[in-house]
């Protein structure tokens, strides 16, 4: 083989590949009959919502599907060989040899106990042979480390797993992979655990690293921002088929499958010519004044405490009808300010005024009814429903825990489970019955049967499949015009932020950095780490693209999700 | 009811069910198969199995053993369940307040359970029975009041695992009472792993009972396995009958509640039986 046509030979083919999966499971197959190429120096992204079965297509290349699953049909080729039909050794070898992998989760993929430079070291160790030498593989691993942008490679190789940041974690990942130069790179949602601004550097890491060794690279997401930003090549999973294939200007611009363009409508953008600044009553309705909170985390006995400043002099008014986004990147004390308002956490100053009183003066009975009038829901829908309570009760319990009788507050419980797009029947079934998207609407349907009048959105739609995503925004943005609602809208995510907010405010480290209405915000920032942050929302070139937004229309309207 | 139907496929936990409900009949039928006290003297001392229409022998006195270990099982199973019922309540009680409210409260409530930890149990129960009289209700109370410690020490953990838990806050901020809430979201959540531990404190009951009698410490109106064994330890060499039934008795007793127990824990702890199915 020349090397003209080596370099054209793909590093990875799947061809017509089915998994099967154990009986009794919701679907015989986990992936059916699914065909692409990754080619030298190219990025092919695989796409699809949880459940699609990316995945384990990523988990089948290196042979690492679990026992219970096997290939049913069909064969995957790396770099000329099937992993499924190697012996161990040969499959060891091109295990991070041949092919490397990084995953969603760096903390969890790092031995805890091992410093890091010896985790490398040992990725060196069992593929080179002969043995290299120590002053070798050491000298190597400094490399790796620079190679992956890590400041400071001499003290870094020394670190612990725990002691770096997800980024930092993500970077020696990568260096681990890229320790033995493979052909082929598989990424899983390597960046899905990671703050937008991380993002960016490490899939402009990956970018660069694939141009440099003209690998390629499996890059598996949930996210069109991030295809658009680094993929070549797309293809468009769903209940484990191909739904479509192509490049990137193909798959994005000119989508032949409806679901494709579903996804891709589902994209939360910043829509600012349509953004009305909705008429506001002029008083105001929640008040918060200078808002202070420091966590203090004990450490060794001579060692002063750790103390992070969640909140430090936060202020913010909120007015009715008015929805209010709070972005921030994880560590910004986002999630505490909404907690604190609440009085789940208590603040160590400042006060919150809530109708006239302030809310951090109330106790017993007096704040059981100032809560009833500020909800809260939480991200994780598995979480904050009570896996023993039927979804009806967990509704109906607020009301009764107001005096309301049971028929009375069953009946509204119903109206309200079909008010959020589900079925009235919904209310005798349990909370493992449904899926994520079908949980958030039971958990807003709680918060609402109280009647509110403020909504705290605690990254409400952040653990949701984007088209999910996207019928959840859509029910709150109805339902705060029907009942009046003022929203705090918590997340990290601003494509989100600008999507259903009025006004938004910019946290970093427990400080407000900006304020100000959301068109305003996003078109002239003021502050430097709000114009990073914009900066590196993914696919932000691609979709706000002129005439991009005419084309995805209003938001979609509120329907039963999965 | 997934939890029942995966049990009866549990094979250990069913032996120790089927076993266990063989021990339960023989409670109830005692007094249909045994009419006659299992205090009277109905042959001659020392009458070995089989003999004298006596199966399992008779003893010192000549009392029927095979009618004291039926007896026997009544008292055993009655001071073994009332006991570790009584032990639950006293852990879960402490448990869940010391879990739940945290803070000074719990610190207090747990130095109190180390206490308890650090003095031997068995000790603590001679003292106790020894000082109030030996009867039934003083010889369940003091069993339970030696077992809770575990219990409150699981309940605690369970408490505090749950007690941050997005669905527990939901409730506070819908206006839901602290009663209420631990009542009815923290406890039904914990409830798994305590009931497993409760089903194997019975066994231990079972045993810091027989010991108690062996001792001479338990209700004296009462045929009991621990009394049995103590009454007939001192001829074992030439009446080996007298100690080894209810000894045996006891065993298969106490491990029949133990197969039992890790049954319904394999069975309610999702991480094993989701690995199971």
């Amino acid at each position: 083989m020349s090397d003209a046509v080596r370099a054209k030979a793909p590093v990875l083919s799947v061809e017509g590949l089915s998994i099967a999966l154990p009986e009794g499971g919701d679907r015989p197959f986990a992936v059916e009959n699914v065909s692409f190429e990754v080619k030298p120096n190219e990025v092919v992204c695989l796409v699809g919502e949880s459940g699609s079965g990316k995945s384990m297509i990523a988990h089948a290349v290196l042979s690492l599907l679990p026992k219970s699953v096997d290939i049913a049909a069909g064969a995957v080729i790396v770099a000329g060989q099937d992993p499924a039909k190697l012996d161990r050794q040969a499959l060891r070898r091109l295990r991070g040899g041949e092919a490397a992998m990084i995953f969603q989760e760096p903390l969890s993929s790092l031995n805890p106990l091992k410093r890091v430079g010896r985790q490398i070291e040992e990725m060196i160790l069992t593929h080179q042979k002969p043995m290299p030498s120590a002053i070798e593989v050491h000298e190597r691993v400094q490399q790796l480390l620079t190679q992956v942008g890590l400041p400071n490679p001499k003290l870094l190789e020394k670190s612990y797993p725990f002691e770096l940041s997800g980024g930092q974690r993500q970077r020696v990942m990568i260096a681990m992979a890229m320790a033995n130069r493979p052909a082929l790179l598989i990424a899983d949602e390597p960046t899905t655990a990671l703050d937008v601004t991380t993002q960016r550097q490490i899939l402009r890491l990956i970018d660069d690293l694939r141009r440099d060794r003209g690998m390629g690279v499996l890059l598996i997401t949930h996210d069109f921002g991030v295809v658009a930003d680094v993929a070549d090549r797309v293809v468009v999973l769903r209940h484990g088929k191909v739904v479509e294939q192509g490049t990137v200007e193909e798959v994005l611009r000119s989508p032949k499958a409806d679901y494709t363009r579903e996804l891709i409508d589902a994209v939360p953008k910043a829509r600012l010519d349509e953004i009305r600044r909705t008429a506001v009553h002029p008083t105001p309705l929640l008040e918060v004044i200078g808002l202070e909170k420091t966590f203090r985390v004990k450490r060794g006995l001579l060692q002063p405490p750790r103390e992070v400043v969640a909140a430090d002099g936060v202020s913010l008014t909120l007015y009715e009808g008015e929805t209010l986004a709070v972005v921030g990147e994880s560590g910004s004390g986002k999630s505490t300010l909404g907690r604190m308002i609440m009085r789940l956490t208590e603040p160590d100053g400042g006060a919150i005024r809530f109708n006239g009183q302030d809310l951090r003066q109330l106790r017993g009975e007096a704040l059981r009814q100032a809560r009833k009038q500020l909800q809260i829901v939480f991200q994780d829908p598995f979480a904050s429903l009570d896996p023993r309570q039927k979804v009806g009760d967990a509704i109906a319990r607020g009301p009764m825990a107001f005096g309301t009788s049971r028929t009375e507050a069953m009946e509204q419980a119903r109206k309200l489970l079909v008010r959020v797009g589900l079925n009235a029947v919904a209310a005798d079934r349990y909370p493992h019955e449904f899926s994520g998207g079908q949980r958030q609407r039971i958990c807003i349907a709680r918060a609402l049967a109280l009647k509110p009048r403020v909504l705290i959105a605690d990254e409400a739609v952040s653990a949701l499949d984007v088209s999910v995503q996207a019928q959840v925004l859509a029910l709150l943005a109805e339902l705060r015009q029907e009942m009046k609602l003022a929203m705090i809208f918590i997340t990290h995510d601003l494509r989100i932020a600008a999507e259903i907010a009025d006004r938004v405010i910019v946290l970093q480290k427990g400080r407000i950095v900006e304020e100000g209405a959301t068109a305003d915000v996003f078109t002239a920032p003021q502050a430097a780490y709000t114009r990073d942050l914009l900066d590196a929302i993914p696919g932000r070139d691609f979709f706000d693209q002129p005439g991009f937004a005419s084309v995805t229309g209003a938001l979609p309207t509120a329907r039963m999700s999965s | 009811m997934d939890a029942a139907r995966a049990f009866l496929r549990h094979p250990s936990g069913m032996v120790g069910l089927v076993v266990l409900l063989v021990v339960v009949v023989i409670a109830l039928i005692a007094p249909i198969v045994f009419p006659v006290s299992p205090w009277e003297m109905v042959s001659a001392p020392f009458t070995p199995p089989g003999e004298d229409g006596l199966l399992l022998g008779g003893d010192t006195l000549g009392r029927d053993v095979a009618a004291g270990v039926a007896y026997g099982a009544r008292v055993s199973l009655v001071i073994g369940i009332a006991s570790a019922m009584a032990a639950m309540v006293i852990g879960v009680t402490i448990g869940a307040i010391s879990g739940y409210f945290g803070g000074k409260v719990d610190l207090v409530l747990m130095r109190v359970t180390e206490l308890f930890q650090t003095i031997p149990a068995f000790v603590l129960a001679i003292l106790l029975v020894a000082t109030f009289n030996p009867s039934l209700l003083t010889i369940i109370l003091t069993i339970g009041a030696v077992s809770w410690p575990p219990l409150a020490r699981l309940t605690r953990a369970e408490f505090l695992r749950l007690r941050n838990r997005e669905f527990v806050e939901a409730a506070l901020c819908q206006g839901e009472g602290t009663l209420q809430i631990v009542l009815g979201h923290i406890l039904p959540n914990a409830i798994s792993p305590i009931l497993v531990v409760t089903s194997l404190t019975v066994a231990t009951a079972i045993l810091l009972e027989s010991a108690l009698s062996f001792m001479g410490l338990g209700d004296p109106n009462l045929m009991s396995w621990g009394f049995m064994i103590g009454a007939g330890r001192t001829v074992i060499r030439n009446a080996w009958w007298m100690s080894v039934f209810p000894g045996l008795a006891i065993l298969i007793t106490v491990l029949a509640i133990n197969l039992f127990g890790e049954g319904l824990s394999d069975v309610l702890n999702p991480r094993v039986s989701r690995r199971r199915s």
